[in-house]
């Protein structure tokens, strides 16, 4: 006690001389300023890294529903959805074209905890099918890396290149 | 402390480090987009892998090739995943091809030819058939 027994004058003095020449109103406003201002601080990243995993961890209202963007198998889809075009999530409607290739990435199924190889396939050979805009990005990269972004159309190759929408197809399970 | 200790855990790092996969689920993930699941690829536009891929591996330009190709070279896999998946390759879809002395490629090896990426796969893929005497092919369709 002894030791902090200058600590406790100065603080007294301190706080007299402050009490003098200030409201406690402000006194209160500015101490509570300053309060929450610490506890933000150290706070603002955390929060923020926080935020990204539930972005992550929580799934949408309607995970699954494969006509909803939320539908966990889309997760990386940039796309129209072929569930409003006459498709399903994984087969192209008809009058339409598979593209021959894919990006391939990894969706997490809230159902069972699994994450899933999902390639995602544009179909081709009608008109864009303008009903139900997806957009998602989990793993997706920039266009320089042409081989892992969602923003590229996949009908070449053999078919054509008009571009209609945009199915997920499931390869196995991530393991 | 507490604001410290707080300070601290901030530094962590945001995203949580990529899983670790082996071959055959690395090859899903970075190479089936195009060559398929079978490694058929698709005739005219993609390189077929099957019943052909070990062929390149009787010269040594070949086995270059194979480590070059902007598949390989251009892959976000490290060195080490990128000769797990070579090595998965060859042995899975073209057995037949691939000789019993084969060395498998090694981690180093993929990080030396990283530094030398082809730019013009089919002249360098035609240069490399005929050294080995096979029938060229047409995997990139003509123009």
């Amino acid at each position: 006690m002894k030791d902090n027994s200058w600590f406790d004058k100065w603080f007294e003095n301190s706080s007299r001389t402050f009490a003098a020449r200030s409201s406690r109103r402000s006194f209160l406003a500015r101490l509570g300023v300053a309060m929450a201002g610490a506890a933000a601080l150290p706070l603002l990243p955390v929060a923020r890294l926080g935020r990204v995993e539930a972005a992550e961890a929580a799934p949408g209202q309607a995970w699954n529903d494969p006509k909803a963007c939320d539908y966990w198998a889309y997760c990386a889809t940039d796309g129209w959805l072929c569930t409003a075009c006459g498709g399903t999530s994984s087969k192209c409607p008809p009058g339409t074209e598979l593209s021959p290739i894919a990006w391939v990435g990894t969706c997490k199924n809230p159902g069972d905890g699994k994450s899933y190889v999902v390639a995602y396939h544009d179909c081709c050979g009608k008109s864009q099918c303008e009903y139900a805009y997806c957009n998602r990005n989990e793993g997706d990269l920039p266009r320089y890396r042409a081989q892992r972004s969602n923003a590229i159309t996949w009908c070449f190759g053999g078919v054509s290149s008009t571009y209609n929408c945009t199915i997920s197809r499931l390869m196995s399970v991530a393991k | 402390m507490a604001f410290f200790g707080a300070w601290a855990s901030a530094d962590a790092p945001a995203e949580a480090p990529a899983p670790q996969y082996g071959a055959a689920m690395n090859y899903q993930l970075h190479c089936e987009g195009c060559h398929k699941a079978d490694g058929s690829g698709q005739p005219g536009y993609i390189p077929a892998l099957r019943d052909n891929v070990a062929r390149f591996l009787a010269v040594p330009a070949g086995r270059a090739y194979l480590a070059r190709v902007p598949g390989t070279s251009q892959s976000l896999l490290n060195d080490r995943e990128r000769a797990e998946v070579l090595n998965w390759i060859v042995k899975t879809f073209d057995p037949q091809h691939l000789r019993a002395d084969f060395a498998p490629y090694t981690e180093a090896e993929l990080a030396h030819w990283r530094t030398d990426p082809i730019s013009q796969a089919s002249v360098e893929r035609a240069r490399v058939l005929a050294l080995i005497g096979a029938p060229a092919t047409t995997e990139t369709k003509p123009r």
